[in-house]
């Protein structure tokens, strides 16, 4: 039994001959808001995507402790076993199933980890109709936790981005996961939505037990939000610590923020 | 000169005046090699009556068409602020949280006593055998690869690879092929129907597992190849399926069920009864799957895989699922066809039917099985139409030509099919909107 909920051990990720990820270690205790900053191209998006089992790192590992509380390996595993196993994500660029309502995008998420009867699907058995039930129910909480029950018929393409950061996280919460992995939620949203969303992510963290791994550009959420950081550039981490930490370590402000006195306002790019 | 051609009247006309030239060109009488130019003086010069209500040349006749043409599309453009927001209102209305299109069960009804009493209603043998072989098995087709091209959203170019697995099933199983059926004994057609199902089936699981995982256009070509594949091995195979001469007599099934006792013969009528109560079993059991997980999960990897795949849905399991799915109706019917014409023949199978099919579904409106249906219908009957009573110079390849034309036009006006479903309506509606992951961009990562 961990309470480690990641641990990543020496990842390096090459594709061709750009190195993506060069061995990078990090972990994540169980029920923590963890954030990893970096400049454009510091190769976030890629630990995410390593994480969730969409690219296969070269060397190194990558384990995660899943419900039962059994440490998996997630390097090797296809992105959909990933996804079962206990890790949900966002996308940077928001990715909903846009032809179908808020309803059903919540609703796919709730029944994917649940066995598929073809049989009784077709016949529409009494499994099926209460597996059925439970779905609709859970759907119902969630789009109330995150706040978007009033929503519930709406195309999701017709959402509002701030909105559409909701319905993933909704999803994402769906389907019951251990940590839930939030690349730049906040990119596109206005400073009121911005708040909710803190609050929401903080919601997520208290009453669901679900721990956070974030990347953010901005500062402010970053620094309101996570307990620990990770700052990657080029491909390495070059720094840990508290947020308080952080903003004082010369080799991230050099690197990373910039060497003026405003840093923490200041958003990279 | 050219601000003439860019004013919208004149433009609009023109448009018009080509596309009826282009339809008295169509249907005007064939040309011939000795006299080339003669189709093209036929389809102007022709004497031709306007409707019975005075004799005069063919080009008057599709002058005054374009002229209609012409005024019917200016009504429509002076009514199209309401017409055309139609689609924003695809996207906006919400539904109850329910989300199910309301059972319209008054209408299901007259359409079922409808199909009970039309061997009845059309009594004649013409439209007998066409009611069983033209419409009621193509239907039934459609039915099938709607699950796979519009459900699943996969291209399949060979699905009639499947079709004639099921008759070539039928023909082995009665003892009809060189090789001897299993257990050397003759079976009734009816046993060979589960049987046909299950092989066409598991070919569909053979043919999907290492090929789904191809996108897109790699997939059709595979679909396309393993078709050709089918019928080049029905045709060569000589030992084993009688080669291009065909199986030999296949029997006609007999029923009997305790007091239900009946032979099936040459005539259509009791095949269309037995094509009816399975597609009816089908149709239920597609549309109950179209609102259940399943139905969902295709939907979501249609829409984007790499999301679907995030919430733990895995996209190669449901994909073959649909290939199998979509299979088993082609199975069933080639167990008809087979039993009801007595024997098998490879040139049946050929990539045209495959198209054919393919047509059927894009007409009605993929993923609508109420659309798929109501188009195979209507294509079906027309087609038979024409072989029925042929008008003047009209010949079987003609068809492929109006085909072609109606096709053509339904992409423009009506890209999502005769009677869409709402889902692919929005996703037609959201890409034109540059709204949506039509692309596969594998990550995140905005380029």
């Amino acid at each position: 039994m961990s309470d480690l909920i990641f641990n990543v051990d020496n990842v390096t990720l090459r594709f061709g001959g750009v190195v993506s990820l060069n061995n990078v270690s990090l972990h994540q205790k169980r029920g923590e808001i963890l954030a990893v900053i970096g400049p454009n191209g510091a190769g976030k998006t890629s630990l995410f995507n390593s994480l969730t089992g969409v690219y296969q790192p070269q060397e190194g590992s990558i384990s995660f402790t899943d419900r039962e509380g059994k440490v998996i390996s997630i390097i090797g595993k296809k992105a959909h076993r990933v996804a079962s196993a206990g890790v949900a994500r966002t996308f940077q660029a928001s990715r909903m199933f846009s032809a179908l309502t808020t309803y059903e995008n919540v609703k796919i998420g709730a029944e994917s980890h649940r066995g598929i009867g073809v049989i009784g699907a077709m016949v529409k058995g009494p499994r099926t109709r209460r597996g059925e039930r439970r779905s609709d129910q859970r759907t119902e909480e969630l789009l109330k936790f995150v706040g978007l029950y009033d929503k519930a018929n709406v195309i999701s393409s017709s959402l509002s981005y701030g909105d559409r950061r909701r319905l993933e996280i909704a999803r994402g919460l769906a389907t019951d996961p251990q940590v839930l992995l939030l690349d730049e939620p906040a990119a596109g949203t206005n400073p009121a939505e911005k708040i909710q969303l803190t609050s929401l992510i903080r919601k997520v963290r208290d009453e669901m037990g679900v721990s956070i791994l974030l990347i953010e550009h901005d500062m402010k959420l970053v620094m309101a939000l996570a307990e620990r950081l990770y700052v990657l550039n080029f491909g390495s981490v070059i720094a840990e610590g508290s947020p308080d930490a952080i903003r004082s370590n010369p080799v991230v402000i050099e690197a990373y923020l910039g060497s003026s006195d405003d840093e923490s306002e200041k958003s990279p790019s | 000169m050219r601000a003439f051609f860019r004013n919208p009247f004149v433009r609009r006309f023109s448009l018009c005046f080509l596309v009826v030239e282009l339809v008295a060109l169509m249907t005007g009488p064939p040309g011939s090699t000795q006299a080339p130019t003669a189709g093209f003086r036929g389809s102007f010069f022709e004497a031709s009556s306007f409707y019975g209500l005075f004799r005069t040349q063919r080009w008057v006749v599709f002058f005054a068409l374009a002229i209609i043409m012409f005024l019917v599309w200016s009504g429509w453009l002076n009514k199209g602020a309401s017409i055309r927001s139609t689609a924003t209102k695809a996207l906006a209305v919400p539904r109850a949280v329910t989300q199910r299109r309301p059972v319209r069960w008054s209408l299901i009804g007259v359409a079922l006593i409808v199909a009970l009493l039309l061997p009845r209603i059309v009594n004649d043998a013409f439209w007998h055998s066409a009611m069983t072989e033209q419409i009621g098995v193509f239907v039934l087709l459609a039915t099938g690869l709607n699950v796979v091209v519009g459900f699943a959203g996969l291209l399949d170019l060979g699905y009639v690879a499947f079709y004639a697995i099921g008759a070539y099933t039928t023909a082995w199983m009665t003892g009809s092929l060189p090789t001897p059926a299993p257990f050397h004994g003759h079976f009734d057609p009816f046993v060979a129907i589960p049987v046909a199902i299950v092989i066409v089936m598991v070919a569909g699981i053979l043919l999907g597992a290492p090929t789904l995982r191809l996108r897109g256009d790699y997939l059709a070509i595979v679909t396309l190849g393993f078709g050709e594949i089918v019928t080049i091995f029905a045709n060569n195979l000589y030992g084993i399926t009688g080669g291009s001469q065909g199986s030999g007599p296949i029997p006609h099934p007999v029923l009997h069920i305790g007091p239900l006792h009946y032979v099936w013969s040459l005539k259509p009528v009791p095949y269309y009864y037995l094509l009816l109560v399975f597609l009816v079993i089908f149709l239920v059991a597609f549309s109950l799957l179209e609102h259940s997980r399943i139905g969902r999960a295709w939907t979501a990897i249609r829409e984007d895989e790499v999301a679907a795949e995030s919430v733990g849905i895995n996209p190669l399991k449901y994909k073959v699922m649909a290939f199998a799915i979509g299979a088993s109706t082609a199975g069933f019917a080639g167990v008809v066809t087979a039993s009801q014409s007595n024997n098998v023949f490879p040139s049946s199978f050929t990539l045209q039917s495959s198209i054919n099919i393919l047509v059927l579904v894009i007409f009605g409106g993929m993923g609508s099985i109420f659309g798929v249906v109501v188009g195979a219908i209507i294509i079906q009957v027309a087609y038979s139409y024409l072989l029925h009573t042929p008008p003047q110079g009209y010949q079987s390849a003609d068809l492929y030509m109006y085909l072609g034309a109606l096709l053509v036009v339904m992409m423009i006006f009506r890209p999502s099919g005769l009677i869409p479903s709402r889902r692919r309506k929005r996703e037609i509606v959201l890409s034109e909107a540059g709204e949506g992951h039509m692309d596969e961009v594998l990550t995140g990562d905005t380029p």
